[in-house]
């Protein structure tokens, strides 16, 4: 489970920033007293537009960046405090992940799997699965640059479960992916599901939250605009379509 | 972890042809490549001077006692051809056209003048371009004037050990190897310092901008390893190798001094080898490995801050010149290892070094160069450390 409760993210902007914005203020509030719960088992879809806050959400979660102040809870840790037990638990995928190109899949994999400490057997056993799931047996020899968008997304999915997370991020993870590509990740985040695991997912395309999702938050400027289920979501809404309501809600 | 971090970012960094080129590649060949250079152009510059005919222009007469003298010095002097010319303009022409390399002009009178014990006048011309011609002309007259002035002292009757009223005897106390180590031994740390530079720079811009500009950074950022760990493995790469494009060019040097005959003296190549002692190579690590943390704490916050490769590097390169130009400190005589020059970082570990091999080390100075170059080194770690943990500059946006 992941709970989040009044998240507040400041950052400091530079000359430069303060310049481009055209703003005097020195601080940037990106996400302001944001508070949802990611259940097990269930897949929770924080939408927004670009620039929303998603991302640095998503970011908060992941223990990459410090909130400002507010709490976070990870698989009963707190992230905020103990950043280091929380990310055991944390698998973290993004759009624009990049890989080694230097290494071969085999390598990536297992250097992850040294970071995440999986025990040798557990980790021969996930290797085994993942590849045999992804059907990656074929190039994991070969240099990761030398492969294609697709197979470095699988690259990418199997580093990010190599130690069987109990909580998943996945920050707008089919961005920029074509459509196979992005059919693999749909279907990862449903296995996750299956699997009882705690699914997070940023996105702004309707489609996807709506095979996917069973809870939503919607944020937008750095604040929470609607946050329940996707059920109540979907029979209070006042516009024909889940993107037209997007839009209202983000609007209002 | 730190070991995790370290071997991976190995294996990624010898994977990098860019990497290895200025790692190991330059390093190892650039010496050999030089001094074969070197060899080669200084052999044949040497046989073409001994092969070639000069050609001297006499503004003169045939008859005239010196010209004579000097069309019959030895061939051992040098080969020559001597051309007669009564216009002093067009001699002066074909020095600058190098059809003549050497011009001469002698008094008429300068028999008479011989006669009567007079000083005569000789004017030499020359193409200052054309090197070693002064040389030449310095050596026909040495055998000139050698002849004249033994044939006076016989005329006179002079014995000439009672008209010098000096016999002076200049002798070098310094031995050979001290001679060595003030003359050419700011040459060792020059190289292992530049070197240690351009080594430790790509991989510091890879393994720190780069990772940032590819993305790979966040996943890294994700996994249970604090930054500390993940900045120690990744900084131990480049320290190693900035020390491994050191080495390689010492290597590189050491081989070609062995293999390419560039010291041709036994006694000095004896030097050579005797310093090049496994102490003397310990004590310069001792000094350098310090000097490379402190490269590597200045290039990492950079490394840290600029958002792409090609920023890190502009702002990176320039510094080489910072550095280098301390290190050049070594060539000038008369600066020596002190209290003061001991604190001046760069410096410190030239004359260090320079007096390590020259043998006139004092190691209370030794002491104090690494004293302050290892409070350097943990000055620029922590500045890493501080600039490794900020958000903005981890983080590409």
């Amino acid at each position: 489970m992941i709970k989040v409760e009044n998240l507040r993210k400041e950052f400091e902007l530079s000359r430069q920033q303060r310049k481009e914005l055209g703003t005097d203020d020195r601080i940037a509030v990106a996400v302001d007293n944001v508070s949802f719960v990611c259940e097990k088992g269930k897949v929770f879809s924080l939408l927004g537009p670009n620039g929303a806050g998603k991302t640095t959400t998503l970011r908060m979660l992941s223990t990459i960046f410090t909130p400002t102040s507010g709490t976070i809870e990870i698989a009963g840790i707190d992230a905020v405090k103990y950043p280091q037990e929380a990310r055991k638990k944390l698998g973290f995928l993004t759009g624009s992940t990049g890989l080694y190109a230097r290494l071969t899949p085999v390598e990536v994999v297992d250097y992850f799997a040294d970071l995440y400490q999986v025990p040798k057997n557990k980790r021969e056993e996930r290797k085994k699965y993942l590849f045999n799931l992804l059907q990656m047996n074929d190039f994991l020899g070969k240099r990761i640059g030398k492969l294609s968008t697709g197979m470095k997304q699988k690259v990418s999915i199997c580093r990010t479960m190599i130690h069987d997370p109990e909580v998943v991020v996945f920050d707008e993870p089919t961005s920029g992916l074509d459509v196979i590509t992005a059919a693999n990740i749909i279907q990862l985040i449903k296995d996750c599901r299956d699997q009882n695991k705690t699914v997070i997912f940023s996105s702004h395309i309707m489609s996807e939250v709506d095979l996917l999702c069973d809870d939503l938050s919607i944020i937008h400027k750095g604040k929470l605009k609607y946050s329940g289920t996707m059920d109540d979501f979907r029979s209070n809404m006042e516009e024909p379509n889940l993107t037209a309501e997007f839009i209202r809600i983000v609007n209002l | 972890m730190i070991f995790t971090i370290f071997k991976k970012e190995l294996i990624d960094t010898l994977r990098d042809r860019r990497t290895l080129m200025m790692m190991l590649v330059i390093p190892v060949l650039v010496f050999p490549i030089i001094m074969n250079l070197f060899v080669t152009i200084s052999a044949s510059f040497q046989k073409e001077a001994a092969s070639k005919t000069l050609n001297i222009g006499v503004l003169g007469t045939k008859d005239n006692p010196i010209v004579k003298d000097l069309i019959a010095a030895p061939e051992a002097l040098g080969k020559k051809k001597v051309v007669f010319y009564t216009d002093t303009a067009l001699l002066r022409k074909d020095i600058e056209k190098d059809s003549v390399q050497l011009g001469l002009f002698v008094h008429d009178d300068a028999a008479k003048l011989l006669e009567t014990f007079k000083p005569i006048a000789i004017n030499w011309l020359f193409d200052g371009t054309d090197l070693g011609m002064q040389e030449r002309a310095e050596l026909y007259m040495g055998y000139l004037e050698d002849k004249y002035q033994n044939a006076r002292y016989q005329a006179l009757n002079i014995n000439p050990v009672e008209v010098k009223p000096f016999f002076t005897v200049y002798s070098n106390v310094a031995s050979d190897q001290k001679m060595i180590g003030q003359l050419a031994g700011g040459f060792l740390p020059y190289i292992f310092i530049a070197f240690g530079f351009i080594g430790c720079m790509y991989p510091a811009i890879d393994l720190f901008t780069g990772e940032k500009e590819r993305g790979t950074i966040e996943t890294l950022l994700t996994t249970p390893v604090a930054r500390w760990q993940i900045l120690f493995g990744k900084m131990m790469v480049v320290v190693l190798s900035g020390l491994t494009a050191a080495t390689c060019a010492l290597l590189g040097l050491y081989f070609s001094i062995e293999f390419m005959n560039v010291v041709e003296n036994a006694e000095i190549m004896a030097i050579v080898k005797g310093i090049l002692s496994v102490k003397f190579i310990l004590t310069l690590f001792l000094l350098l490995f310090p000097l490379t943390i402190f490269f590597v704490g200045v290039m990492i916050p950079i490394a840290v801050y600029a958002k792409t490769f090609k920023e890190a590097q502009s702002i990176i390169t320039p510094l080489n010149i910072v550095v280098v130009l301390p290190a050049m400190v070594g060539f000038f005589p008369g600066i020596e290892l002190n209290a003061i020059t001991a604190c001046i970082p760069v410096v410190n570990v030239v004359l260090s070094s320079k007096e390590l091999i020259a043998g006139t080390l004092e190691w209370g100075y030794l002491a104090l160069s690494f004293g302050v170059m290892l409070s350097l080194a943990m000055l620029s770690v922590f500045v890493s450390y501080k600039q490794y943990g900020k958000e903005s500059n981890v983080v590409a946006s």
